[in-house]
């Protein structure tokens, strides 16, 4: 009896209180500035990485396993694709899952932790310090953890479970796993010095002796394997599950559509889980059966594909808009994505030059390419939907609202989409080629891409400072339909 | 039987009952009294939460049937939301641990009853009948933010005393906040059709 709600408690007549039938008023995502805060550190990482390309294209023209790749990516990864993904989820998740978030105040924390934990890794991984690398990340980790937590309770809350919801939740795994990995990849490369003359110090002698049994652990596996294998965990496990996941709520809703098979949405979030553990695995053991589950990821895809179609297809709305359409140029980038993740787990596939700036496209790509785009899409639905719920949620009925679409340019959108593409391809292109003019131009085009974001971005917030509603006609009052 | 009505469960034992069908919303539907049973002492003993399925039934009901719960206990907060909802109620203690509480629609419109259907509004008012002044608002196959701004704009306009019922493809979430802050209060209820009916009144 006590999982029972109010409503079905057999209690006196003169002790009843009338308890709602729906979720308690109220119930409902955080406030407005925290996703924001995290969106636009997002927003502010994604500018200061790409400009970071624009003047050290060498970075992307050349092999990839050197200190400055490394802080360019986390820099992207954690700057931008983090901070925007959490925000959003902080925001996304209890709405999407009609749930209420278990704390905000969690949140905010996490904020903090996530801001000084990236920013310190990306500057020590610049320095090459992987000490403090390891210090920072311990941070940024405890962030994550703050994160898990909260999301996790959050998750509790769901009344009913989805394909959206299991995919939030093996996200959620993933990023858990991804922290420890990059952690411990950190403490292999590092331990043994920094944990020089510590070992006889009062009350830490467990601990070191626990970082260098990692360290020893570590030290099985080949450091690139172990770094590709931590980049798919984040790169498939998080970003790429919570596209899919996400998108099978969104995209219906904003296309007006529904889902039009549960079991290949399902399967594709099956799949793309099994596909994940086995190449993580595969990957970091440098096995050949790394091409089995890269053909398993890729059927995973592929049946989202083909189900997204079809949500597509049944869509009310004929026209998508251009969030939209930023959002199915990364479904489609998934094409050359996938096949390039294909060639470069085939067995035997010698490292050289050639091979070797594959691997350099792949996660530009995958980051780039089908992240960024799919970010900017979602960004393009949350940002002016914050803001104008910020601003004007309570004026409706009493004043003449602009909507959301006046928050913003579409022309702007337009331009910075082909301008972000055709800088795209014209970077992947040119870090084949090895040419660092190439990729400067092409990465010089992703940033006006950004810039024009950026411009709508800031056009967009004005509206939290200058208010644009009209007074209500009599034309445009609202005049109830009796029944 | 001292001249009072038979109840459900003693027809049971008196009659055969004819044919019954299972109805949409998890009832046993009876062509004999035109009403739907509900039984949700199994549930309660398997530690479900029955309210949802009652209230699916309740929604699902046509304006002649009536809804016999059966519950092992008197649900008085039940028998209070169904009550707000525009549903007169009688209950009997059958036995012990076995209640039956028969709903049935007071014979103005309840909020429940969403039927927008402007040909029964003509025959109520023909009727001589004062329905109540409950506004509907089919907010379904619009683009966030679009349902909310229907539903808040019909808001404004409400009279004293009105009521309103919006229909919704997902869970209003932003909504109850809006409405709190401007003295209303709301039940949402997920329909047989995967819609959502949110029934919105002053606090």
């Amino acid at each position: 009896m006590a999982v029972f709600s109010p409503m079905f408690t057999a209690v006196k007549p003169s002790t009843v209180r009338p308890a709602p039938a729906t979720l308690p008023l109220g119930a409902n995502a955080p406030s407005v500035a925290l996703p924001l805060a995290f969106i636009l550190t997002g927003l502010l990482a994604l500018g200061a990485g790409t400009g970071w390309l624009v003047l050290q294209p060498r970075l992307l023209a050349a092999y990839h396993y050197n200190q400055f790749v490394i802080a360019v990516t986390h820099l992207f990864l954690l700057g931008w694709v983090c901070s925007v993904v959490m925000g959003a989820m902080y925001q996304l998740v209890p709405v999407a899952l009609e749930t209420k978030l278990y704390s905000e105040r969690l949140a905010r924390w996490q904020f903090a932790f996530h801001l000084v934990g990236f920013i310190g890794m990306v500057w020590m991984f610049r320095v090459w310090n992987l000490k403090q690398v390891g210090h920072f990340g311990s941070v940024l980790a405890f962030g994550v953890g703050l994160f898990v937590y909260n999301m996790a309770r959050t998750l509790r809350r769901v009344p009913k479970w989805n394909v959206t919801a299991v995919a939030v939740a093996a996200a959620l795994f993933w990023i858990s796993l991804t922290v420890t990995a990059g952690l411990s990849i950190a403490i292999a490369k590092c331990s043994y010095d920094s944990t020089e003359g510590l070992a006889t110090a009062p009350g830490v002698g467990t601990l070191v002796d626990g970082l260098r049994s990692i360290a020893g652990f570590m030290s099985r596996f080949d450091a690139i394997s172990a770094m590709h294998a931590h980049a798919h965990l984040g790169g498939v496990g998080f970003f790429t599950m919570l596209i899919v996941g996400v998108s099978y709520k969104l995209i219906p809703m904003f296309t007006l559509s529904e889902i039009q098979s549960k079991g290949r949405a399902a399967g594709s979030i099956v799949l793309l889980n099994l596909g994940l553990a086995g190449s993580f695995t595969t990957i970091l053991l440098r096995s050949p059966w790394k091409l089995a589950f890269a053909l398993v990821g890729v059927g995973a895809l592929a049946i989202y594909g083909w189900e997204l179609a079809a949500i597509l297809r049944a869509r009310r709305r004929p026209t998508l808009d251009w969030g939209i359409k930023y959002f199915l140029t990364a479904v489609v980038l998934l094409f050359p994505l996938s096949a390039l993740a294909v060639v470069l787990s085939w067995p035997g596939l010698p490292l050289n030059v050639f091979t070797g700036q594959l691997e350099n496209v792949y996660g530009f790509l995958g980051l780039i390419g089908v992240v960024s785009f799919a970010i900017i899409g979602m960004l393009y639905k949350i940002i002016p939907f914050l803001v104008w719920f910020c601003r004007y949620s309570r004026q409706i009925g009493r004043a003449q609202v602009p909507s959301l679409a006046d928050l913003y340019s579409a022309r702007l959108q337009a331009v910075g989409y082909w301008t972000f593409l055709a800088g795209l391809a014209a970077a992947c292109g040119a870090a084949v080629l090895s040419s660092e003019t190439g990729v400067r131009i092409g990465c010089g085009l992703v940033g006006l891409g950004v810039a024009t974001l950026a411009v709508n971005v800031g056009r967009m917030l004005t509206h939290l400072f200058r208010s644009k509603t009209r007074p209500l006609s009599l034309q445009t009052s609202p005049v109830p339909k009796p029944a | 039987m001292n001249g009072r009505p038979l109840i459900e469960s003693e027809r049971r034992k008196i009659l055969p009952l004819p044919a019954e069908t299972q109805c949409p919303a998890n009832g046993t539907r009876s062509a004999v009294d035109k009403s739907v049973t509900v039984d949700v002492r199994e549930d309660i003993r398997q530690g479900r939460e029955p309210f949802s399925k009652i209230m699916n039934a309740a929604a699902a009901l046509q304006n002649d049937e009536q809804l016999l719960v059966i519950v092992p206990f008197e649900p008085v907060p039940l028998v209070r939301a169904l009550e707000k909802q525009g549903f007169r109620h009688t209950s009997h203690s059958v036995a012990a641990g076995e209640w039956e509480v028969r709903f049935t629609r007071q014979t103005m419109a309840s909020p429940l009853d969403a039927a927008p259907a402007a040909a029964s509004l003509g025959s109520r008012r023909n009727s001589g009948f004062t329905p109540m002044k409950m506004v509907e608002v089919d907010a379904r196959g619009l683009e966030p933010p679009q349902p909310l701004i229907k539903i808040l704009e019909t808001l404004a306009g409400l009279s004293e005393g009105g009521q309103l019922n919006a229909r919704t493809d997902r869970r209003p979430m932003h909504l109850y906040a809006q409405l709190e802050e401007r003295g209303f209060t709301a039940e949402t209820l997920e329909q047989p059709d995967g819609s959502f009916l949110t029934h919105v009144h002053r606090r």
